[in-house]
């Protein structure tokens, strides 16, 4: 069952077109992995099945409904879950703060005037085994950008998850990161994603192939090619898009 | 534990001298000691706007005088109009102003939300120059009734006596405080916080980010009518000063002088003017030359604030840093050219 | 030109002289917000300031000329100082404290002037080689508002020539539109601020001393110029020259025909204005800044 689907997608800013007819297919559980050079048009993708924009053209569904359109905050609530390339926390806010904006927004606490926030305890505990699955408890009470830029990360990725999505989107989750960190955020993105369905947008080869159940290749804003890592690493138009870029 | 008892301790000093105070200090003190909570609560709900949400207006006066206006009239054109209904005009009237205005406010980007506002308010000023008929003009409306605070059967308690007035003010601006204090304590007030810090990111949490922007937008702008229509009443007589530019600054300059990261920040920096006031008025009329001065040094050498200082003096540094777990203003939508907001498209 | 067109025109002259001055205060209000980023709310009180400096060198010397060249370079030098000594400091910090730093400022110098020169309305003659009526077609209009029309020109052309045609005018359109990259170019930025600083509040000056006779001299003329300079930079846009021009102008005629004609409306129509293009185009009509 594809629980995420794009048909027909085209989007352009300005008559700078930028998708062309994308149709993407992401199995219920899997991991699927978006590669392509910069400028390929992945972000926007993203930006595009996340509500951030509205498509020129074409559907976006989502288990099985439209929701061409649809903004951020509509997706999040029917299941959906983004990380950002470039660290979008609430940098200000402590570690803990920050995750339990998603456990709040996951039961549906909005508009609640009524409570010390501070004293819901059931908030406070899901916030604090969140913080213990990633191994930020110890760093709870500091404002995210005190934190490691791996950790500010970790911290990042855990956002798209705090809210228990089925789907959920990471953008170049492990951009910027040493070897070390990388491997310990596979590592992460492989136990936080068990069960549920994850596409990622990489350039990192290793992360790719480590995780990645299916793979789509966008280049210049089409799909390439769409197939088991497999088939993919031996597609001559990738090889030429990619040009020794594809190091299995 | 004891810090509890401490707290409790403490605020049970302070309420005793809140009620103390008129006997302690006398009339003139009183009403100086009025002035300075009508602003508390009017540089607070700013406050709540800038310090806590992030939303930069230039233009609040327009919902102080709002409320005033609101229930100046109230009480001039409607009979025997009880205490509290008039306080309720007050109210509704800045709120109402303010769910006007939302719509075209709570979606537009930072600097555009302030200008707007200065130009709205700026227009607001304008009208209640020009429509003489309504506003009273220049020179205002004045000599309404006060009524008293009247219970059917049990009390009726004269308000134009500056006493009788303390309590009534101390009473509604120090409840409106506290529910304001009690707002940013809520899941509503952590998502007003992360707004401030990232109102992308807040979307993509799953929250209405134009709705919750016109929700604390309205409170805001009702708590700083609920401080208009007090001053309406305390002074019998509203006229469009209070509209006015100066009005405007007012709030910005305490919230900035008593420090913008922290929810009782912008009381000090009404008290710390109303003292300058008082102080400054018996020697020179240049009391805004005093205030210029203090905004200087205050801005160049305690930018966080009187309560950096506080924070300074317990010896805990970070509270400037983290402004007791609120973060501080840096000023968020005015980072320098070369910061950009971190959902930036990319590839 | 019979007596009504000789009206209009008549008013056209004093609302163009009016939209002049104004375009000159907020000329360099854009510029200073352009470049820095800085809403300079002390910038009309620098207009204001020149024009007591120029009262007082009319007082010493006797000589207008003498004045419209001193006092805006000493109130320039006065804005020089406030930016090297305060403004650059802080700036790291933030609009917010520039701004209320600014206000600080404002207050400043608002009473200071009070506190040097009393309260009173200081009148300030306009000087005999500008004084009297010049005729054209047949009707007479005041030699000075036309000078004042004619200054502003000259400055204006001046300011665009070095803008527009020279090295200098290069770099400083460059750091408008991209502060940082011209740093990063090797330029002193921290130099240029300063400079275009003092220039911004030069202009201010120029304005100031040109308007004391009209207006005299007095501590509202803050106040007064005050909202209209920053509404023809907010509505023409932040760090446009151009629009600061086109909206300073619109709106001097405005007030002067609107005066005559339609007297109460004439400031609701400025911020319903106002009011109506922000809504529609957040950064004002030929704005670029956020």
């Amino acid at each position: 069952m594809n629980i995420l689907e794009t048909k027909g997608l085209y989007h352009d800013f300005n008559r700078l077109e930028v998708l062309f007819d994308v149709n993407l297919q992401v199995k219920k559980g899997e991991r699927h992995a978006i590669i392509g050079p910069n400028g390929a048009g992945k972000t926007t993708l993203f930006n595009v099945i996340t509500g951030t924009y509205k498509p020129s053209r074409g559907t976006v569904f989502f288990k099985g409904k439209e929701v061409t359109g649809a903004k951020p905050h509509h997706m999040v609530r029917l299941g959906m879950g983004r990380s950002f390339q470039i660290t979008s926390t609430f940098s200000r806010l402590t570690a803990f703060q920050n995750i339990r904006m998603g456990v709040l927004s996951r039961r549906g606490i909005r508009f609640n005037f009524f409570h010390k926030v501070d004293t819901m305890g059931d908030v406070t505990q899901e916030t604090d085994e969140i913080l213990k699955r990633i191994n930020l408890h110890g760093e709870r009470d500091m404002p995210a950008n005190t934190l490691s830029y791996g950790k500010h990360r970790s911290l990042e990725i855990s956002m798209a998850l705090a809210t228990d999505p089925d789907v959920v989107m990471l953008d170049e989750p492990t951009a910027g990161m040493s070897k070390d960190e990388t491997r310990y955020a596979i590592e992460l993105i492989r136990r936080l994603t068990e069960g549920k369905t994850a596409v990622i947008i990489e350039h990192d080869m290793d992360v790719v192939f480590s995780l990645a159940d299916r793979i789509t290749v966008l280049h210049l804003g089409e799909i390439l090619a769409s197939g088991p890592p497999d088939k993919i690493r031996e597609n001559k138009a990738v090889k030429d898009a990619y040009l020794g870029e594809m190091e299995g | 534990m004891m810090n509890r008892t401490i707290k409790r301790i403490a605020w049970g000093v302070m309420l005793l001298a809140l009620v103390l105070y008129p006997w302690l200090f006398g009339i003139y003190y009183t009403n100086v000691f009025v002035t300075f909570a009508i602003f508390a609560l009017y540089a607070v709900s700013y406050n709540l706007l800038l310090g806590f949400t992030g939303l930069f207006s230039f233009g609040h006066a327009m919902f102080f005088g709002a409320g005033a206006y609101a229930t100046a009239l109230a009480l001039t054109h409607i009979e025997g109009c009880p205490l509290l209904v008039a306080l309720l005009f007050g109210f509704f009237g800045s709120v109402v102003l303010a769910l006007l205005l939302s719509p075209i406010v709570a979606r537009l980007a930072h600097s555009a939300f302030a200008m707007l506002h200065l130009a709205f308010g700026m227009l607001m000023y304008t009208l209640a120059l020009k429509l003489r008929g309504i506003t009273g003009g220049e020179d205002g409306i004045g000599g309404f009734p006060i009524p008293p605070f009247h219970i059917p059967g049990v009390v009726s308690v004269d308000m134009t006596d500056p006493l009788n007035f303390y309590y009534f003010a101390i009473a509604v601006l120090g409840g409106s405080l506290w529910l304001a204090w009690y707002l940013t304590k809520t899941p509503f007030g952590q998502i007003i916080v992360s707004v401030r810090d990232n109102d992308k990111r807040v979307d993509y949490m799953g929250f209405k980010v134009p709705q919750t922007k016109a929700v604390i937008y309205a409170l805001s702008c009702g708590f700083a009518g609920i401080a208009g229509s007090v001053y309406a009443m305390f002074q019998d007589l509203i006229s469009a000063a209070a509209l006015g530019i100066g009005h405007s600054f007012a709030p910005i300059v305490m919230t900035m002088v008593g420090g913008v990261a922290s929810f009782a920040g912008p009381i000090w920096g009404a008290a710390i003017f109303a003292m300058i006031e008082e102080l400054t008025s018996r020697y020179t009329e240049r009391v805004l030359l005093v205030e210029g001065l203090v905004l200087i040094i205050v801005v160049m050498f305690f930018p966080g604030g009187f309560m950096y200082l506080v924070g300074l003096i317990k010896g805990k540094w970070l509270g400037f840093i983290r402004g007791k777990g609120f973060g501080v203003i840096t000023g968020q939508w005015f980072t320098k050219r070369s910061g950009k907001k971190a959902t930036e498209d990319d590839s | 030109m019979d007596a009504t067109t000789a009206m209009y025109v008549a008013q056209g002259i004093h609302g163009l002289a009016y939209g002049m001055i104004l375009f000159l205060v907020a000329s360099g209000l854009t510029l200073i917000f352009g470049m820095m980023g800085i809403l300079n709310i002390a910038h009309t009180a620098f207009f204001m300031l020149s024009a007591y400096f120029c009262y007082q060198v009319v007082v010493w010397t006797g000589s207008f000329w003498l004045a419209l060249l001193v006092a805006p370079i000493a109130t320039a030098l006065v804005g020089v100082l406030v930016e090297r000594f305060l403004l650059r400091k802080i700036h790291a910090l933030g609009l917010l404290y520039e701004l209320t730093l600014t206000v600080g400022v404002m207050f400043v110098i608002m009473e200071a002037v009070k506190v040097f020169w009393g309260t009173e309305n200081l009148p300030l003659l306009v000087p005999p080689l500008l004084q009297g009526l010049v005729d054209i077609g047949g009707m007479e209009y005041p030699l000075y508002r036309l000078f004042i029309i004619g200054l502003s020109f000259l400055i204006l052309g001046f300011l665009a020539f070095i803008l527009y045609k020279t090295r200098l005018g290069m770099i400083v359109r460059a750091a408008v539109a991209d502060p940082d990259m011209v740093n990063a170019l090797g330029i002193n930025v921290p130099f240029l601020f300063m400079f275009v600083f003092g220039v911004g509040t030069w202009l201010a000056g120029v304005a100031g001393v040109a308007i004391a006779p009209i207006l005299t001299v007095f501590p509202g003329l803050a106040d007064q110029m005050g909202m209209d300079a920053f509404i023809v930079v907010i509505v023409g846009g932040f760090g446009s020259l151009g629009g600061a021009f086109m909206v300073a102008v619109i709106s001097g005629l405005l007030s002067s025909y609107g005066v005559q004609f339609v007297s109460q409306l004439a400031p609701v129509l400025m911020f319903m204005f106002m009011a109506v293009v922000l809504a529609i185009k957040p950064t004002g009509f030929f704005g670029e800044r956020e």
